[in-house]
């Protein structure tokens, strides 16, 4: 992956929290850039342009940071979320070399449709959507694409299994579940470790059974 | 039916602090869509069990919905026209401590429309304003 964008950058001159919530306000989004042995540097940038780039999936940006000519590729680390977990309030970015080796995330392309979607009641059910690995930074792609049209109910696709480019090494475990085809069940059913008002009248007391028992040893 | 634990530790326990916000089970973690609470309350058994009968009739066996709260609070309420006092009440109801930004209901293997609409279907079974939401995005 080359950097395909010109990430536009202001210092900031006063950092903390309440900097951080000035910026946020006026539509700017408060940034970190450290690595490569250097002092951490207190950025921030245009919000809309940031989230717009990283929903297209960049991860690699060049720096431009307002007023100094050095240049400067920065590798996407970390995004932080308020409380409501969809709104972006600061990134990390981290200072790379084309040639570096990183451990990073990338994101998993479906493409096919699942053998096993079929028959009745299946669903493709997908519980991570990137994979963690390890690359030079010029040889991480934008997303991995995975052909899942062999899948079948019984056999979930494993990490393993994927089909990874070259120079791409796995990093996440290979036996977690990327994708499976599940059959849905009948509606009626209840959480595991839970039961309902009708069966038992009130849940078992671990506290009160030991009581009892110490009672009868006295 | 209304949803309560199988085993507690004990019978009764204090109410405690209410407005928090959320800082986990806050995002789309198992599905493709989600059902994200705005506001703070105690959600019953009952509520919870509604809304989950309400998608299952949306959805009518098409794909998966996971139910993110669970009501393992055990709430007691005094009889009418009791005096005060006297030890603390029976247990009446449980509920689950439902915070500004947790995610209620999750949805996988329909299309954005279909579970849109069955969203829709399952907040109005709900005490508090909820929003739709698909994942996040990730680093």
């Amino acid at each position: 992956m080359q950097a395909k964008h010109k990430l536009e950058v202001q210092r900031r001159e006063r950092t903390g929290s309440r900097y951080a919530r000035r910026a946020r306000a006026a539509g700017r989004l408060p940034c970190v850039i450290y690595g490569h042995g250097q002092e951490p540097l207190h950025v921030e940038t245009d919000h809309k342009q940031a989230i717009r780039y990283f929903e297209s999936g960049e991860r690699l940006f060049d720096l431009a940071l307002q007023g100094e000519s050095k240049a400067e590729t920065v590798l996407l680390k970390d995004l932080q979320f308020d409380y409501l977990g969809n709104n972006v309030v600061h990134c990390d970015l981290v200072r790379v070399d084309l040639d570096e080796v990183v451990e990073a995330n990338v994101h998993l392309h479906f493409v096919g449709e699942a053998k096993g979607l079929k028959h009745a009641g299946a669903i493709l059910t997908h519980s991570i959507t990137e994979l963690h690995v390890e690359c030079k930074v010029r040889h991480l792609p934008e997303e991995i694409r995975v052909d899942i049209s062999g899948l079948d109910t019984g056999h979930p696709l494993l990490a393993r299994d994927i089909p990874l480019p070259d120079g791409l090494e796995l990093k996440a475990e290979g036996d977690v579940v990327v994708a499976q085809v599940t059959v849905t069940k009948a509606a009626d059913e209840t959480a595991e470790g839970a039961t309902t008002e009708g069966e038992g009248s009130e849940p078992e007391v671990i506290t009160a059974k030991k009581e009892e028992e110490g009672e009868k040893k006295d | 039916m209304a949803l309560m634990p199988k085993r507690v530790k004990f019978r009764k326990e204090f109410r405690r602090v209410r407005d928090r916000k959320a800082t986990k089970g806050n995002y789309v973690a198992y599905g493709e869509f989600g059902l994200q609470a705005l506001e703070g309350c105690w959600m019953t058994g009952r509520q919870i069990e509604a809304g989950r009968i309400a998608a299952q009739h949306y959805l009518k066996r098409q794909g998966k919905v996971f139910i993110r709260v669970f009501p393992n609070k055990p709430i007691s309420k005094k009889p009418l026209e009791q005096r005060m006092g006297k030890g603390k009440a029976d247990v009446e109801y449980w509920a689950a401590r439902v915070k500004p930004g947790t995610m209620l209901f999750e949805i996988a293997g329909v299309p954005e429309e279909v579970a849109r609409n069955a969203m829709a279907r399952v907040a109005r079974k709900f005490p508090v304003k909820c929003r739709f939401v698909g994942r996040r995005l990730s680093a």
